[in-house]
């Protein structure tokens, strides 16, 4: 436990975690130099998935008994919220691809919160950078695939409606949205709150340790309990957030192939 | 819906980009500004044409 | 006159954070009062949407300018 909090001690006052002893992590084998803690979490996460999906669909049931029971719920739950709004009859394609998107990015987030592997695996960038960019590529390659090479483009940056001589003015802009700001949102939006919500844990429970355990003083007791609760607080907000964050993932994914496959209208 | 705020960042970056090539070629320093406000009217024109018919 | 207090760092980033007060307050009205409308008289969903969507985009502008602002006042 002191170990876990040395970097904490700036020579006597209270200085709150850098994002640097937070996030860069050391290889668990002295040697290895690129198995640090968040591959081996993101490792055992997609062994958790592929291990729950096994265990509950390996052998399907008409009558679903136990662990197909359970998971059951958790396709129902994609296929309803996530693939049918957008994809409408082409959901079936693409359950395999949604499913597996929004159960690793709920397992990816979830390890921020259990206690000894506390690390949101989505908070380095390049985790949901390269779900982002292969959402990507797959999108551009079903809209030409679909629509024809020069059909997606025109359908998407000219939609129809609108007077003539404005199109000119407003295709570029319809470009940029969705070709280089949308992948670039979609990643950074996963990124984005697992970083803040990781810092504002990590800070919440170095105030209650410091003050409650390092430099335990009459005064300094109250922030100190003060800090606990907030973190307690912050855990339950943070699970709801990261759930939330897996959802809206999965969605957009799903929301960006279903404007490929029919032109948006 | 979703993309309301990403049409509004990509007329200011386009627009914007322009009016700054503009500055730069003929040593004027007002066309970023008014390229990055005619971007943002222009995005907003679009989104709501887009989005609510 | 001494100086009794400094903020050091990036000014520019506290200039976003103000900015980005008062269109969070606008945005949460519009879309507040937008679905408070809706629950009211559910047929006119549309016509709702519509005004609800144009609010939005307008207060979502000055939030954006916040953000561009640094860059758009560096050499002026």
């Amino acid at each position: 436990m002191i170990t876990l909090t040395a970097p904490a001690h700036g020579d006597g006052e209270f200085t709150a975690p850098t994002p640097n002893e937070l996030f860069d992590l050391a290889p668990i084998i002295p040697g290895v130099e690129w198995f640090t803690k968040p591959v081996l979490l993101a490792v055992l996460s997609a062994i958790i998935v592929i291990g729950l999906t096994w265990a509950a669909f390996s052998k399907p049931k008409l009558v679903p008994r136990g662990m197909q029971n359970v998971v059951e719920y958790g396709y129902m739950f994609v296929r309803d919220q996530v693939a049918r709004p957008f994809l409408g009859k082409d959901a079936d394609r693409f359950m395999g691809l949604l499913l597996t998107l929004f159960f690793l990015v709920l397992v990816w987030n979830l390890m921020g919160v259990v206690p000894i592997a506390q690390f949101p695996v989505a908070s380095h960038i390049a985790f949901p950078a390269v779900l982002a960019i292969s959402i990507y590529v797959l999108k551009i390659y079903l809209g030409i695939k679909h629509q024809g090479a020069g059909g997606y483009f025109k359908n998407m940056m000219f939609p129809p409606g609108l007077p003539k001589p404005i199109y000119l003015l407003l295709s570029p802009i319809e470009f940029l949205s969705n070709m280089i700001i949308a992948p670039f949102t979609h990643a950074v939006r996963l990124f984005a709150n697992m970083f803040a919500g990781h810092m504002l844990l990590a800070f919440f429970s170095m105030v209650g340790f410091w003050f409650l355990f390092e430099k335990l003083t009459p005064l300094g007791a109250g922030v100190g309990v003060v800090g606990v609760v907030m973190t307690i607080i912050f855990t339950g907000f943070e699970i709801f957030i990261q759930f939330l964050q897996a959802f809206l993932f999965a969605m957009l994914a799903s929301m960006y192939i279903g404007g490929s496959l029919h032109a948006e209208h | 819906m979703w993309s309301i705020p990403s049409y509004l960042l990509a007329g200011m970056a386009i627009y914007g980009g322009i009016g700054w090539l503009l500055d730069r070629w003929l040593d004027t320093s007002a066309f970023f500004p008014i390229g990055t406000v005619l971007g943002l009217v222009l995005a907003g024109y679009l989104a709501y044409r887009k989005f609510s018919r | 006159m001494s100086v009794l207090a400094e903020v050091s760092g990036n000014v520019t980033a506290i200039g976003y954070g103000l900015a980005a007060i008062g269109p969070g307050i606008g945005v949460g009205i519009i879309f507040g009062q937008g679905v408070q409308a809706i629950a009211r008289q559910p047929e006119a969903y549309g016509l709702i949407r519509q005004n609800m969507l144009l609010g939005f985009v307008l207060t979502e502008a000055l939030a954006l300018i916040g953000l561009v602002a640094p860059f758009l006042f560096a050499n002026l």
